[in-house]
Order: C-alpha cells, then sequence, then structure tokens
C-alpha cells in the first residue's frame, strides 16, 4: 500500500545501471580526501609547535577533516536528490505515481532513503581511502563501536535535513535549473560558515559565531571529536550530546514537514 | 459502474472547466467523451480517477465515492493517462512489475497477468528491453496495459492515440477492443479524434465548455441531424430543377451549374424511390453521389465548430507528446 519498497528499488536500479552516476559517486570521495589532505595539509604545521592544538589534537589533517568531507558528501548527495523528483515530474512517471493507491510521500522518501544508502556506501569509501592514503587517517585512541554509531548517525541526519530541505522544495517547483541556482546559491555558504573544512581557532570571530550555529558544523564536530579523541571527558560527552540533540530534533522536525506537506500533495 | 451527479470543477475560483456534469457509464461499454480541446474531457477524468478533487458535485465509481472514498476507487479502476509515465531507465517489465507492486498485487499473479498482457499487445519479446528503446508506438503500447496489471474493472483512456501516426493509431484501436473483449473491462476514452470515437465507442457524449451537450450511439447522433445527401448533375439546368420537385425531401439546394443537393430522412430507403422518380421523369442523370453524415457533421451541429480546427496549445502539447514519443 506504501509503495516505498517499489520506489525505493527504483531508485536503485536508475542509480546502478547510469554508469557514470556509479562511477563519480564512488569516486567522489575519494577525490575529497585526496585533495583537501594535500591541499591544507599545512595547516597543522601552524603555528609551530602547538600545530595539533590548531586541529583539535589530530595527529594529521586528513584525520582533522575527515569528519568535515563526510559531512560534505553526505550534504551534497543529499541536495541533490531533490532533483530526481523534478526529473519524475518532467519526464511523466509522477503521473503514474499520482494516480496509484500509494501514499504520496512514499514518492519523496523512496529518494531520501535511496540517497542515505548511497551516502553510507561513500562513507565506506572514503574512510577506507583516507585509511590507505599515505599519512592518512590514524585512530590514535582506537575506534569503538560507539564512535562507529556516533559517525553514522550524524551523517544520517544531516543527509535527512538537507535531503528534505531540497525535496520540499522539489515538490513544489518544476524548473530543475531553479533547484540548481538554490543550491548554487547556498552551498559554499553552508560550507565556509561550518567547523567543516577549518578548526575554529583560525575563523574571523563573526564567522565562528556563525558557524557555531550551522547544523552542518555540528556534524563535522560531532565525527571529529569521536575520531581525534578515545575515552571522551564528562564535557566533551554533553557538547556531543548537544551537536548530536540538535540535528535529532532537526531532522525529525524536517522530515515530518516532508511528510506532511507531501501527503497534502505533490505539484503534477 | 459510474454515475456523476452535478460534478463540477472551478479552478481559481474563475476558470469552470467542467460544469455541473451529468453522465451515466454502463458497466461492460466503451464509453467515449468527445469534445475540442479545453473542453474539460480530462478534468472530468482527472476527477474521476481522484487525481483531482471537485468543486462541487459528486460521482460514484462501482459503488465508491471519488472523495470519500478515493484509495478504494483507485485500486478498482487502471489509468492510461495522456502523457507518456513509464520509466525510460527501466524494461517494459519491471515498470509493469513495479505499477502492480503499488496495487499490491501478489507476485503470482502479477507475472502471470503481464504474461499476458505483453501478449495482448505483442511486446512479450521487447519485454526486457529498456523502455527508452522502444519506438512510439510500443511505448503507447506499453502505457495502455500499465493501467490494467491489477485487473482493474474500469479503464480510464486519456487520448489514448495523441501524437499517432495513421497506422500506429489503427493499431491501437485493435489493441483497446481486444482488451474490453478479453478483459472484460468497462473503458473510458476521452478523444478529440473523431474516428477514434467512432470506431470504439458504444455511446458517445459530446462535451464542450464542460457540458454534455448530447449522449447517444454513433448512429443516434448521426440520425439526430436532419438526414443524408444526395447530391446529383443533371445535364440541364432544368432537369436539375425538376428533381427539387421530389415529393420526400427535407431540403434541397442548388449546387453548381446543372446540379442539386437533397436532404433526405434516410438516403437507404428514399435511394431507390429517387432513381424511380428519374426514370418517370425522363431525367438523364450525369453524376450521383450519397453522402452520410459523419460524427464530424453532429459535432459541428452541436459545438458549432469544426473539431479539427486545433488551437496553438494544443499544438504545442502534440508536439511535446511527439518529441517525447520519438525520443
Amino acid at each position: 500500500m506504501s509503495g516505498l519498497g517499489p520506489l525505493t528499488s527504483r531508485e536503485f536500479k536508475k542509480w546502478y545501471r547510469n554508469p557514470i552516476s556509479l562511477v563519480t559517486g564512488l569516486i567522489q570521495p575519494f577525490f575529497w580526501i585526496a585533495l583537501f589532505g594535500s591541499a591544507f595539509a599545512g595547516l597543522a604545521d601552524l603555528g609551530g609547535g602547538g600545530a595539533s592544538s590548531i586541529i583539535q589534537g589530530a595527529p594529521n589533517y586528513i584525520t582533522f577533516i575527515l569528519g568535515g568531507v563526510l559531512t560534505i558528501t553526505g550534504l551534497f548527495t543529499a541536495m541533490f536528490t531533490g532533483v530526481n523528483l523534478i526529473f519524475d515530474r518532467r519526464l511523466g512517471t509522477l503521473g503514474r505515481f499520482l494516480i496509484a493507491p500509494i501514499r504520496r510521500s512514499s514518492i519523496v522518501f523512496s529518494k531520501i532513503f535511496s540517497a542515505i544508502a548511497r551516502i553510507l556506501i561513500q562513507v565506506v569509501i572514503l574512510i577506507v581511502a583516507a585509511l590507505i592514503l599515505p599519512d592518512g587517517l590514524r585512530f590514535a585512541h582506537g575506534f569503538t563501536l560507539f564512535d562507529v554509531g556516533v559517525l553514522v548517525s550524524a551523517v544520517i541526519m544531516i543527509s535527512f535535513v538537507f535531503a528534505s530541505i531540497f525535496n520540499l522544495i522539489a515538490i513544489r517547483i518544476t524548473q530543475p535549473n531553479s533547484l540548481f541556482g538554490i543550491l548554487n546559491l547556498i552551498n559554499l555558504p553552508l560550507l565556509f560558515t561550518s567547523y567543516a573544512m577549518f578548526p575554529p581557532d583560525l575563523m574571523a570571530g563573526w564567522l565562528r559565531t556563525a558557524a557555531k550555529y550551522n547544523p552542518v558544523s555540528w556534524a563535522a564536530e560531532s565525527i571529529r571529536m569521536v575520531v581525534i579523541n578515545g575515552s571522551l571527558t564528562g564535557s566533551q560527552m554533553s557538547q556531543l550530546g548537544i551537536w548530536m540533540l540538535g540535528l535529532f530534533v532537526l531532522a525529525v522536525v524536517l522530515v515530518l514537514l516532508t511528510y506532511f506537506i507531501s501527503e497534502r500533495g505533490i505539484r503534477e | 459502474m459510474i454515475k456523476t451527479e452535478d460534478l463540477t470543477k472551478i479552478y481559481n475560483g474563475k476558470f469552470t472547466a467542467v460544469d455541473k456534469l451529468n453522465i451515466e457509464i454502463e458497466e461492460g461499454e466503451i464509453y467515449g467523451l468527445l469534445g475540442p480541446n479545453g473542453a474539460g474531457k480530462t478534468t472530468t477524468i482527472n476527477m474521476l480517477v481522484t487525481r483531482i478533487a471537485p468543486t462541487s458535485g459528486s460521482a460514484i465509481v462501482d459503488g465508491y465515492d471519488i472523495v470519500k472514498n478515493s484509495l478504494k476507487v483507485r485500486k478498482i479502476i487502471g489509468v492510461v493517462p495522456q502523457d507518456l509515465t513509464t520509466d525510460e531507465d527501466l524494461s517494459g517489465y519491471e515498470n509493469l512489475m513495479m505499477v502492480s507492486q503499488f496495487y499490491d498485487v501478489p507476485k503470482r499473479d502479477a507475472i502471470e497477468q503481464i504474461e499476458k498482457l505483453l501478449k495482448l499487445v505483442n511486446l512479450e519479446d521487447s519485454a526486457g528491453k529498456l523502455v527508452k528503446q522502444y519506438s512510439g508506438g510500443m511505448r503507447k503500447r506499453l502505457e495502455l496495459i500499465a493501467g490494467l496489471v491489477h485487473d482493474p474493472k474500469i479503464l480510464f483512456l486519456d487520448e489514448p492515440t495523441l501524437g499517432l501516426d495513421v497506422t500506429t493509431r489503427s493499431q491501437m484501436w485493435k489493441y483497446v477492443r481486444d482488451i474490453q473483449e478479453r478483459l472484460d473491462v468497462t473503458i473510458i476514452l476521452t478523444s478529440h479524434y473523431l474516428e477514434e470515437v467512432d470506431a470504439l465507442a458504444n455511446r458517445i457524449s459530446i462535451i464542450d465548455h464542460g457540458k454534455v451537450l448530447v449522449t447517444g450511439t454513433s448512429e443516434e447522433l448521426k440520425a439526430k441531424l436532419k438526414g443524408d445527401i444526395i447530391q446529383m448533375t443533371f445535364k440541364t439546368q432544368e432537369e436539375a430543377e425538376k428533381m427539387k420537385n421530389y415529393p420526400n425531401l427535407v431540403a434541397s439546394k442548388d449546387s453548381g451549374p446543372n446540379s442539386v443537393r437533397l436532404t433526405v430522412q434516410d438516403s437507404d430507403v428514399e435511394l431507390p424511390k429517387v432513381i424511380s422518380y428519374i426514370s418517370n421523369n425522363g431525367l438523364s442523370v450525369t453524376r450521383m453521389t450519397v453522402q452520410k453524415p459523419s460524427l464530424d457533421d453532429v459535432f459541428l451541429e452541436y459545438t458549432g465548430k469544426e473539431i479539427r480546427a486545433e488551437d496553438a496549445g494544443d499544438f504545442k502539447q502534440t508536439m511535446f507528446n511527439m518529441r517525447r514519443l520519438r525520443r
């Protein structure tokens, strides 16, 4: 009755049958980690002996940046899912879904869920890539099940947030270009007003304040905290709790919003 | 099977697309909704298939109210919309399987039904190909059976042959007839092609400005016109004038030199009488044609316009559909 199963399986078929989107989606994480790792590796040497204090105690820049790159990968892949809804509308397939006895929201959530599955695959590739790079990712204090849980749920939550936002937009608009416009307008500002790429200590005061309230920072910093540190101190734990709770609330609100708005009707 | 009561759709509080429409459709028939573009055909269909809600009035589809029981209605109807709706990146078979999952058809029944339908429209050999490799006609056939995977009681066909060439169109008609006969389904068809409605529908309603103007079988509608036309040319004008004195005329009119155009009630009955009138009066006819009224004439009579005169908007839509079909 829901339609979620057949629609999600359709999304997967479309994904793995398109060799370009499949390969680029799988290679992109490599690029991210290799290029960012090299481009900003010098950061670690800034400030002489206090290097690892700037990158929050990480053994090297790739270990520091991992949380940011994971977040960004989730963010970008999630944002693009809205486009598929617009193409379904323009190519007519949406018409078939809308006359079937399925929940309207299943049309939207099939895209969100398939995006999140793709993101998780990218996450695995990315971590493997970071581990095999020279001077790459190092879990200095081990990597526990708790750490995996935090990492995966942070990526999933930030992906839900942005996949929901962009599908909400796509429920209404008919031009893919409008969506690309919005996407281009906000992706870089969103990135640079966050702690995803740069440590707070290198930021201007106002930017640091803005970044503090950016959910992209919450996800990146949460992952960073468990990757860099071993067992967390009490204050670290409560900081992590605040970030994760913030992400959770935001994701739940947006998912509910997406559910109710798509149930009310998807523009034909 | 379907009954509407003052079904009305007003867009934006201004434009009345469907205006207190009352139609009744019997089980097992092919019912044609004929009208010019913008007459309200598609809006009517969209309300009956619960795609849009009526502004006022109501409709019952096989016992279910289209507003209160819209999900129930959706389950028992099949729809073939005007636009193409199959996914080009999936195979024909995968498309049909996906749709049957929407209707919770058990897997085994779905496989059986899909095989039957593919055979019916001769797509069994192409079922494994991606839809983007299909020709325009094949895609339309796939659309046709995509509306039937859940074995619906009622099938809605909205302009099923829009943008298809003449040969493909008559092929589609054959498939529609086969479907009606073999699957025991009631079909509601909209079209602005007269030949199509004439060829397929048992009963026809002509609609314009959202209202039903007249309903009946093709023959009944034609019979409502004044009659058939007998066109004759004689050797002389005198003879032509004499012919106008023929007793059973509805009307008569000069039509060119030495020619006359007679309107009679039923040419099948009148023709022998006309011929004996000619020989009894010693007239010499050089040319004689009989013309039965077409649905065109019926349409002209009721809507006051030629159905073929397509407005620009429709032309654009047609081109759009054709472009999609060709890709």
